[in-house]
């Protein structure tokens, strides 16, 4: 591509001008941010002010560089996930790595690019190394580049003016592969850091917006979707160097003096808009939610000792709006582990800002300015802020989309509260891929990623309609499961039986969640070798989230079935095959589909070798409900059994105390005398069965002084206990002196 | 043309009612920015749905208000007139819970089997009205965890500094979490 090829247009050293060094720039920026309150001591909007006009074109042509980034070098050369799914990026930032302007994509990573700015400042790159006009450099790290996963790759591309680093162009994608002992782009399994793949801390790869040769065998010889990589690597750098010609330009045209100023206005307005959008949407108070993962390894991974037991992740948050805007305060998630889903601060950003961003920034510009107006408290040693560097970060998504999904839904309830119930809604996020490695017949060796479940889910209930099927993607715009056939070309031997929703599969309540999907994978044929793990963000034998909305039911946990030596030919043969996790589990069941070895999987599997006719079946992306199941319209009901939503009577009948019979058609009618009467049974039946909570109080607190858990609840107890906080609020609730802790037992 | 704008009561009732159709809906999703008025619109159309005399302070779920009584009392509220008490302290202390701990009992709510949340690791707790047995809330949790209090509100800041208009009985000291103090005499 032109831009990559061509002279740069601006070289070091034209001038002999004392600038400023990155660690003088951050120290600057945040001196003037913090004795003013304002983004870099801005407290006029002179620019916007004496010329709206100009101000506006001025940021129309960041934007729209950034944009055309995208929409351009996608296309250029990219791997399926970026090109057909869209999981990338572009960004620019100011020299101190606050965001200026963002493509449409990976939106929330704009929290994170901070992180490998100050830790290149911190450690003197530009003074020690010198920091170039179109350098190329390379993020992959959680603790120094803020990056989520390691799946996840970052390119940053200084933008130099006389010496100074005015800018950053940052491109973004999701890896086909990483190199991990774990193939993939989550690396199941992973004890510490030094098992999660490429973990590349902020290093220069290149110059003069070109890698240099050796950069393209690290893809080769450490990772197993060279070819894809590299071409993903190509099309970051694409992107990047469009932006950084479209930024030399825009400051040719409006001058140096303008845009450094300018920038720093986008900033300071954005955050104004931010605010206002708190405090006219967010009823201030404090809003507590819960969450919980099941990390089991014990007995899965039995190679390093240490790291075989399992983990009852707990993830608690809190979120308090304030006249700076609002405050995350995490103390109570547990503390960090010998397990793949520790985050960082940057991981933990990169998850919060989902909902924030999407709440907050829908009408400004969206900038660090959101960043400046969400206060948020990681405690050191937790899961979340790990008091170890070498922690593994392999797959910290499968627990912070759930600290997205505690503060998005603080802002849905606060909506509702306030009467803006168009936008209240129950959050999810409980996506799934698959990934691994093979060799084909010839020997060829590769790995892979199939992002489907992740690409879309399903939208939780609104507290006016049910949920939506796939919509929903909190981490981009645009949610797409992707093509079939482009992911059945990614991974030779597997093709898809069945593709679709799964009916009966999200959170009951008035209304009802979105239906999560599920996928048959039919193994044809596997050359030499096929191994196939799954991560996920839910497949962890707990609900999406701990709470319901208002009497609903959280959306289902994830699940996986592996069904190896099968009479699949006999049952083609018939011309049947199952579409999904229930047609499966009913073949099995009714003898049709024989399988020697038939497991469910609530949680990681470890590698599973695939042979030929062996099925691979994946359900995720279930959602949450909202309201009482026996407020339910009934008509509803009906049209859920109709449509085969919901393929259960006795299911539903029990749930909704919706009575009806099959007609002739084969269609559902309803019996509104008898829903009538069984919706009072079932009334009658909840006072009946239930007891005072002061009752239930006392007996559970013998359970709790009795440490009457299992091992892995007790541990998740006094891991909680260990911050203060969360001893406080369990103590005074249990009404237990304040040094107690949990017995294991 | 003016920021603000008005929503109608109309389009308020067809939120709360669930009939509100797709266009509107879209008008309401893309507003640029949220038309000030809509909380006292709100609720003064939640006032003439419900049976009781008390004045809504603010909305809490589906049928769980907060309402101001005489005396300067601040309560927990349903639809039916069975009241929760202070709304300080969490008004799942003053409901019915019904708690699924086995698979079995779990499976008769989640769907498909494999679906269903791991019993040991998890228990379903589900809170209900004592007098009208509406089921306010639902907890999947480990057995001994806390029961949730998901959203205390500061009504005192809300009222003034958010909507300018401070609430008669108005005092620094309304808001605290009073939780504890429920439990503490209970044993």
């Amino acid at each position: 591509m032109a831009t990559i090829e061509k002279e740069v247009l601006n070289q070091p050293n034209m001038k002999a001008i004392k600038a400023p060094t990155l660690a003088e720039a951050v120290e600057k920026r945040d001196r003037l941010t913090e004795s003013t309150g304002n983004y870099y001591g801005v407290k006029e909007l002179s620019l916007k002010k004496a010329d709206p006009i100009r101000y506006e074109r001025f940021y129309s042509k960041l934007h729209s560089a950034v944009l055309a980034a995208r929409e351009s070098a996608r296309f250029v050369a990219a791997s399926p996930g970026s090109r057909e799914m869209g999981e990338c990026l572009w960004g620019i930032t100011t020299a101190e790595g606050d965001t200026l302007a963002l493509s449409l994509g990976f939106l929330s990573h704009t929290a994170i690019f901070p992180t490998a700015v100050r830790y290149m400042a911190a450690n003197n790159y530009d003074v020690n190394d010198g920091i170039e006009d179109g350098d190329v450099y390379g993020v992959s790290d959680g603790l120094t580049g803020g990056v989520p996963h390691p799946g996840d790759f970052y390119s940053f591309v200084p933008i130099v003016i006389e010496e100074e680093v005015v800018a950053w162009a940052v491109g973004i994608n999701h890896l086909m592969e990483n190199g991990a002992p774990v193939a993939g782009s989550w690396a199941t399994f992973s004890v510490d850091t030094f098992m999660d793949g490429l973990v590349v801390p902020p290093m220069r790869t290149g110059r003069k917006l070109q890698q240099e040769s050796w950069w393209k065998a690290i893809w080769e010889r450490r990772t197993r979707a060279a070819t894809m990589n590299i071409l993903d690597d190509k099309m970051r750098l694409a992107g990047c160097a469009m932006i950084h010609e479209a930024t030399h330009k825009l400051i040719d045209e409006f001058g140096i003096d303008y845009y450094k100023t300018a920038i720093r206005e986008v900033i300071e307005e954005s955050r104004r808009r931010v605010l206002d959008n708190m405090k006219s949407t967010m009823v201030p108070g404090t809003y507590t939610g819960a969450a919980f993962r099941m990390a089991q390894y014990k007995g899965l991974q039995t190679i390093w000792s240490h790291a075989d037991k399992n983990t009852l992740i707990h993830i608690r948050a809190s979120v308090e709006p304030n006249e700076n805007g609002l405050k995350i305060d995490t103390e109570g998630t547990s503390r960090w582990g010998h397990h793949a889903y520790n985050a960082t601060p940057g991981a933990s950003d990169a998850a919060v800002f989902l909902g924030m961003i999407n709440s907050f920034s829908h009408n400004t510009k969206v900038t660090a300015g959101i960043e400046l107006a969400v206060q948020r408290h990681y405690p050191k040693g937790s899961i979340l802020n790990p008091d170890n560097e070498f922690t593994s970060n392999a797959n910290p998504w499968a627990q912070t989309v759930t600290l997205n999904n505690i503060g998005f839904g603080a802002v849905s309830r606060a909506m509702f509260s306030f009467g803006y119930l168009e936008e209240a809604f129950c959050v999810d996020g409980n996506w799934g891929a698959w990934q691994g490695q093979g060799t084909a017949e010839d020997g060829t060796a590769y790995g892979f990623t199939n992002f489907e479940w992740l690409g879309g889910s399903s939208r939780g209930a609104w507290c006016f309609k049910d949920g939506e099927p796939l919509v929903w993607a909190a981490w981009s715009q645009m949610a797409t499961i992707g093509d079939a056939e482009e992911f059945e070309s990614t991974v030779p031997p597997m093709f898809y039986l069945g593709r679709k929703l799964l009916p009966g599969y999200f959170g009951a309540g008035k209304y009802r969640g979105g239906p999560g999907e599920s996928a048959v994978h039919w193994c044809v044929e596997p050359g030499q070798h096929i191994g196939i793990t799954r991560p996920n963000g839910g497949l962890s034998s707990t609900t999406s989230v701990a709470l319901g909305m208002n009497g609903a039911y959280p959306g289902p946990s994830s699940f996986m079935i592996s069904a190896r030596g099968t009479n699949l030919d006999e049952v083609n043969a018939k011309g049947l095959a199952p579409r999904d996790a229930r047609e499966m589990l009913e073949m099995t069941d009714s003898g049709l589909l024989k399988v020697d070895d038939l497991k469910v999987w609530k949680t990681d599997c470890p590698e599973l070798s695939m042979e030929h006719n062996d099925l691979f079946v994946d359900a995720a992306g279930s959602s949450g409900g909202w309201g009482d199941p026996l407020d339910r319209d009934p008509m509803a009901v009906i049209e859920d059994l109709d449509s085969g939503t919901c393929p259960d009577y006795d299911f539903v009948n029990e749930m909704h105390g919706v009575v009806a019979t099959k007609n002739g058609s084969g269609n559902w009618v309803l019996d509104t005398s008898a829903t009538e009467a069984k919706r009072i049974v079932l009334r009658q039946g909840r006072l009946d069965e239930s007891v005072d909570v002061k009752d239930w109080w006392k007996a559970e607190r013998e359970i709790v002084q009795n440490a009457a858990f299992f091992p892995e609840v007790g541990l998740m107890y006094n891991e909680s206990l260990s911050f203060d906080k969360f001893r406080d609020e369990f103590t005074s609730f249990w009404n237990l002196p304040r040094e107690f802790n949990v017995l294991e037992g | 043309m003016s920021n603000d704008i008005s929503i109608s009561k109309g389009i308020i009732e067809q939120l709360i009612d669930g009939k509100i159709d797709d266009d509107n809906l879209e008008r309401l999703l893309k507003l640029p920015k949220k038309d000030s008025s809509r909380f006292f619109n709100y609720i003064e159309v939640l006032q003439g749905r419900v049976k009781w005399k008390d004045k809504i302070l603010l909305r809490l779920s589906d049928k769980l208000y907060i309402v101001s009584q005489a005396a300067g009392k601040r309560i927990t509220k349903c639809e039916c007139g069975h009241e929760f008490g202070d709304y300080r302290s969490n008004w799942k202390l003053q409901s019915k819970v019904r708690v699924r701990k086995t698979a079995e009992e779990m499976k008769a709510v989640y769907d498909p089997k494999p679906a269903v949340p791991e019993a040991g690791w998890q228990e379903i707790r589900e809170y209900f009205c004592p007098s009208c047995a509406t089921q306010h809330a639902v907890e999947v949790v480990p057995p001994g965890y806390p029961i949730v209090m998901e959203m205390l509100p500061d009504l005192d800041k809300f009222y003034s500094d958010y909507l300018g208009k401070p609430l008669a009985d108005a005092a620094s000291d309304w808001y605290q979490d009073k939780t504890s103090g429920t439990t503490s005499n209970w044993g």
